[in-house]
């Protein structure tokens, strides 16, 4: 093979990028492993690279140093500690009972040993007992999390299967933004309280919020502003006590005090 | 005592292998402006990027015994972490549902809300303007999105030789930009 020609084929780029098939790969370390002059060449292409590209740094964002280092110190924590035992050198003294200077080294050493291995027990304990207390709060959190989740789900289900329920279905208008959008009033025909399932509606972008209105004797009133944050998209909103028909729009946050019609998304009669 | 500290390559990696924190500062505060850019060029999003990222030098710290200088600078090797960590994400369930709900509302409401950082003119970016469109594209597809030459020639719709040549090409004309 020609060494030059296989140098200036683009295999050495595509190595360095990380482009070359495993097999191609294999092949360049075996070569470069024979032929000191590709691995010039490779090296003359990293470090080209390299400086070219230290050349452009973007600023990252600072507390993203702080939060890595203090991610690092963690893992430390949590590795075994490890001591590293240094033999102790043994003098011989002159005039001294050899057996009691024997005996005392064996204890010493001894009492050495068993402390350092009640350190890094201690130590491991300690890295355990962390680890569990993180653990544990961990599972707490995300007990409660699903908790509220089901509490929101029940509640839902248990709204929508009260038979009092009056069910508009409102699909998206023609001249809907989003003609593909569907909402539902769940509307509570003796307490006339009204809850919403947003069955599918775009996420508003910032500043915009999505409002209800009611429809009474042809004029909108306001039957409340809502988030689509909130896990379920089941909510309340205002009581209505008459209405023949609803309707959403999107609207500046906070609401408007008439809809804006050009944004109307989903419109239902009330069929009872 | 540590402001004045430099190393060289080897006695940078030295130091790393043997776990020591103000190595890697020095790492850190040294290469994570560059290998930022990548991150961000591959995805897009700031958020994402500054995830991968921690993730990246998370990897550094905690693989650096497996570097083998004898395959490349030590640089090049963060490189392709970054980079193949960039590509986990644009793979990830994660991040295709955020970009499913990113188009969601450009469709409605036109694409002038989207807030992207723009990185046209940062990192190899700036090389890859210079190139021929149908070898940009090709660069685009393999280094910034992933894709193995197989894949390309079938989004292209051409053949696999083509592909492969174009793209070392491609490469060789990038080299003598980086010059």
């Amino acid at each position: 093979m020609n060494i030059q020609e296989y140098i200036s084929s683009g295999i050495i780029e595509s190595y360095v990028l990380g482009l070359a098939s495993p097999e191609e790969g294999i092949e360049f370390e075996r070569i470069c492993s024979a032929h000191a002059e590709v691995i010039a060449a490779r090296e003359a292409f990293e470090k080209q690279l390299e400086d070219q590209l230290l050349q452009q740094r973007i600023a990252v964002p600072r507390e993203l140093k702080s939060s890595l280092f203090s991610r690092i110190a963690m893992e430390e924590v949590q590795q075994e500690p490890r001591i590293p035992l240094k033999k102790p050198v043994l003098v011989p003294r002159v005039g001294f009972p050899r057996m009691v200077a024997a005996a005392s080294l064996i204890l010493l050493l001894g009492s050495v040993l068993l402390n350092l291995y009640l350190l890094s027990q201690y130590k491991h304990s300690i890295a355990q007992y962390k680890d569990l207390l993180a653990s544990q709060t961990q599972l707490a959190n995300s007990n409660q999390s699903l908790n509220t989740k089901l509490l929101n789900y029940e509640t839902a289900i248990n709204h929508m299967k009260d038979p009092v329920m009056e069910i508009v279905k409102m699909p998206g208008v023609p001249a809907s933004p989003s003609p593909s959008s569907m909402a539902t009033v769940y509307w509570n025909t003796s307490s006339k309280e009204v809850y919403l399932l947003v069955n599918q509606l775009p996420i508003p972008v910032t500043g915009k919020q999505y409002q209800l209105w009611a429809i009474v004797d042809g004029k909108p009133v306001d039957a409340g502003i809502f988030d689509m944050e909130e896990g379920t998209h089941f909510m309340k909103l205002k009581t209505i006590p008459r209405a023949q028909a609803f309707a959403i729009t999107l609207e500046k946050k906070g609401g408007s005090d008439t809809p804006t019609m050009d944004a109307l998304y989903v419109m239902g009669k009330v069929t009872g | 005592m540590s402001l004045t500290t430099t190393y060289n390559e080897q006695e940078l990696v030295m130091a790393l292998k043997t776990r020591n924190n103000q190595a890697f500062e020095y790492l850190y505060d040294h290469y994570s402006g560059s290998l930022y850019g990548i991150i961000l060029q591959i995805v897009q999003n700031s958020t994402f990027a500054n995830d991968v990222m921690q993730e990246v030098f998370v990897n550094i710290w905690r693989k650096i015994e497996t570097y083998d200088p004898a395959k490349g600078r030590l640089f090049t090797w963060m490189l392709n972490i970054s980079r193949n960590a960039s590509i986990d994400l644009l793979r990830s369930r994660n991040y295709q549902n955020s970009q499913k709900n990113q188009e969601l509302t450009d469709s409605v409401y036109g694409s002038d809300q989207v807030t992207q950082t723009s990185t046209d003119s940062i990192g190899l970016t700036k090389f890859l303007v210079k190139l021929r469109p149908d070898h940009r594209v090709l660069i685009e597809l393999a280094y910034f999105k992933g894709y193995t030459h197989e894949e390309i020639a079938k989004i292209q719709d051409i053949p696999l030789g083509t592909v492969k040549t174009r793209i070392r090409n491609a490469l060789l004309q990038l080299r003598e930009y980086l010059k």
